[in-house]
């Protein structure tokens, strides 16, 4: 197995000295506060994150389980995008729109590991992206496991879950579970083997858990609580780095120094590319084209 | 009796096409044919049937130089026939797509025009790919007008070569106020790169209208002081950017239009016996070759008023701001004046873009099929007709009268008088665009075109 963990230069735990964003955040805050200060300080000057519906409102707001691409270019824009939404948005989409109709020539994007994956072929081969490549100019990755398309998470939060979309105050996944805590504070678990056929299908044919094409990757996993795991892998992602820890905006552990550290991003990691590789092994065995692994190194 | 020369392919343009011409004892022309030979690509067949919203991205590829002036003839016929208005802020966008594009085309035909003419005072042509000043500089010129212009039309069209930002209706999005800001900096940076430009390509051009000779092919041909002169009309319907049947004072009639064939228009089956092997590139076609242009040619001949007539540029200057300078030379001026007004239109339509503003009409009806509507647009190399009918929201009649089309049988007519080693120079004076200018013609088994026209 190639590196599961992907290359790197540097891997820590950190979380922002931002309170207004780490008060908001679903762990350390390190997307949103590098997004904002790569804003501030011009190395990019907007961002496609993902952020709540605005389409489909969610007790009379936006709606926070739904997620949509958005081409931020304000600070505001971007802590209006916190948090982990479990179901795709189609963020690679806006990619392209953001040096359009935005007008944008330095775009920094968020994604999860298949994102990124398309982000850099994008970039090797613009096809349908003339002018695209170039003006990419931070790539963030977030770990995942798997995600959720929109209408699963109705399905297990209103028939698994018993409960009303419009109570759901928090989802989690994590620990084997796929929880719920209601606005009245009832706590549901379903148990994530339970959920598995209404995972997206995409993900159980997918072989990277650490964004590793990211400049810089980061995820919660290993980390202590409210802080995150960051994995610095570029030059650009290690420039960008250093300037904003220059400017104060993280504090820092090195990854030896906790537990469960490292080793249990690792675990997560070849937890998921080995399960996947049986299921592309399967379908190799019932004749369905198996699917290149674009991870492997020899 | 003189004899007959073939140049084929003819060279700097977009498409296939060549020229047979019938030449006296001195070599000047008197009977100029200039067809097009690119193969016929149908689309005008293609789009039948089809959703109408699908259509226009069809049509914007009848052509990858000038694709922007077919998306938006496509719109706005469609738009017509349905009988549909779109906000204002989404006609602002069009607008500066057009005149990008306009910009982009112009700045082409430049790189087309200059290798015929001399740098002032010498007798050296001017090599654009010479990593030589002067001629380094203008290269970079004309590279940045046509990225410029590129990356406008990429901002406001959503694609800089076949905009995706069109649609039926409008627009899909609206720009940011961030690209209207660096769309105006663009068009700043502009004025001044295509100022100079222009100054410098009018310097040239006189400078060869005031030459005796040029040389082609190691030989030294004069310059007749009439040279591209014809004695047919114009016909421009707007002087920047289109208009419609919905329009109630109407620039231009199409019940006028004929469109003939080339069949009743170009000469019969000739034998070529002049041949000269230093015609650049290659030669002219070999003696004994035995060609039938009104077979071969793959345009139609519209005729205005039953007679053929001149678009582009220069028939916008003459009709619109009393340009009245006859010939290449002043058909060529027209275009570099042009540059200006596109700039500046450009500029202009920015000032009153609201980014705020809605670009999309709602609802959009299906169209009852009862009108045939028509839609122009004036891109750079002259007016661009689109006739549509839609019905139940599918195209059920399509026709393209596209620029160079409207300028086959003009150009041809004005290449009588020169010497036939200037035809080249005198087609390059249309900034010709044979690709879209290539009509769906069907052939019976006796080879005769049986093709229906939709207008006549
Ligand atoms: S598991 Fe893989 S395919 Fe699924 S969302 Fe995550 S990165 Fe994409």
């Amino acid at each position: 197995m190639a590196a599961p963990l992907g290359q790197y230069k540097m891997v820590l735990f950190a979380r922002t000295t931002d309170k207004e964003i780490l008060r908001g955040a679903q762990n350390g805050g390190i997307v949103t506060a590098l997004l904002s200060y790569a804003l501030d300080t011009g190395i990019i000057d907007g961002a496609v994150v993902a952020a709540p519906s605005r389409s489909k409102p969610w007790r009379g707001k936006f709606d926070p389980w739904r997620s949509e691409p958005i081409v931020a270019m304000t600070r505001d824009q971007l802590l209006s995008a916190r948090k982990t939404g479990y179901n795709i948005s189609p963020n690679v989409m806006m990619i392209k729109e953001a040096t359009r109709s935005y007008g944008l020539d330095r775009v920094g994007i968020v994604g999860v590991p298949c994102q990124i994956q398309g982000v850099r072929k994008a970039q090797l081969y613009p096809i349908g992206m003339r002018g695209v490549p170039d003006k990419i100019a931070l790539v963030i990755g977030i770990y995942c496991m798997e995600v959720f398309p929109y209408q699963s998470i109705v399905q297990i939060v209103e028939d698994h879950g018993g409960v009303k979309m419009e109570s759901v105050e928090k989802i989690e996944i994590g620990k084997g579970n796929f929880t719920v805590v209601t606005e009245r504070g009832r706590t549901i678990q379903i148990p994530l083997n339970e959920t598995r056929d209404l995972e997206q299908p995409g993900c159980h044919v997918c072989l990277d858990y650490a964004a590793t094409l990211a400049d810089i990757s980061t995820g919660s996993a290993g980390s202590p609580a409210g802080w995150s795991t960051v994995f610095i892998r570029t030059k650009i992602g290690d420039e960008v780095w250093k300037r904003a820890m220059q400017a104060g905006l993280f504090e820092t552990k090195p990854i030896g120094q906790v537990e469960p550290g490292l080793g249990a991003v690792e675990k997560l990691a070849v937890e998921k590319i080995t399960r996947n590789k049986k299921t592309l092994e399967d379908r190799d065995f019932i004749g369905t084209k198996g699917l290149r692994n674009p991870y492997i190194t020899t | 009796m003189g004899k007959v020369v073939e140049i084929s392919p003819t060279t700097r343009h977009e498409g296939r096409s060549k020229l047979v011409l019938q030449v006296d004892d001195e070599g000047i022309i008197t009977v100029g044919n200039w067809i097009s030979v690119t193969p016929v690509r149908g689309l005008e067949k293609a789009v039948l049937g089809k959703p109408m919203e699908q259509v226009p991205k069809l049509l914007s590829r009848v052509c990858g130089i000038c694709p922007v002036a077919h998306a938006l003839a496509a719109v706005e016929a469609i738009e017509t026939s349905i009988g549909v208005e779109i906000p204002a802020d989404a006609h602002t966008l069009r607008v500066i797509l057009h005149c990008a594009n306009r910009l982009n085309n112009h700045a082409l035909s430049n790189i087309f025009t200059l290798p015929d003419l001399y740098i002032p005072g010498t007798d050296r042509k001017i090599n654009l790919f010479s990593p030589e000043e002067p001629m380094r500089s203008i290269a970079r010129r004309i590279q940045r007008i046509r990225e410029i212009a590129q990356g406008i039309t990429e901002i406001a069209g959503g694609e800089a070569i076949h905009p995706t930002n069109t649609r039926i209706g409008g627009m899909y999005y609206n720009i940011t106020s961030r690209a209207k800001q660096k769309l105006t900096d663009l068009a700043k940076e502009a004025v001044d790169i295509v100022k100079t430009q222009m100054d410098f390509m009018i310097a040239v051009l006189r400078n060869f209208q005031r030459r005796d000779w040029t040389e082609i092919g190691g030989r030294q041909i004069p310059i007749p002081r009439n040279l591209g002169y014809h004695s047919e009309g114009y016909l421009a319907t707007d002087s920047l950017y289109g208009t419609s049947s919905r329009t109630s004072v109407q620039s231009w009639d199409p019940d006028h239009l004929r469109e003939i064939r080339p069949w009743n228009f170009y000469m019969g089956e000739v034998t070529i016996d002049l041949e000269d092997s230093t015609y650049p590139i290659g030669g002219t076609t070999a003696a004994g070759t035995v060609v039938h242009p009104k077979r071969e040619a793959t345009n139609a001949i519209p005729l205005y008023n039953g007679r053929p007539v001149e678009v582009g540029p220069r028939a916008r200057m003459a009709l619109y701001q009393g340009f009245n300078e006859k010939g290449t030379i002043g058909q060529q001026v027209a275009r570099q004046m042009e540059y200006m007004t596109d700039v500046h239109e450009i500029l202009n339509r920015l000032d009153t873009l609201n980014t705020s503003g809605k670009v999309l009409t709602d609802p959009i009806p299906p169209g009852d099929g009862k009108t045939l509507a028509w839609a122009t647009t004036e891109p750079a190399r002259g007016t661009n007709v689109h006739f549509v009918r839609v019905r139940e929201g599918k195209v059920a009649d399509y026709s393209m009268i596209v620029p160079t089309t409207w300028n086959f049988p003009v150009c041809s007519k004005a290449l009588s008088g020169a010497p036939w080693q200037l035809a080249e120079v005198i087609i390059r004076g249309y900034d010709p665009c044979v690709s879209c200018a290539t009509h769906m013609i069907v052939l019976d088994p006796d080879k005769n075109v049986v093709a229906q026209n939709l207008i006549r």
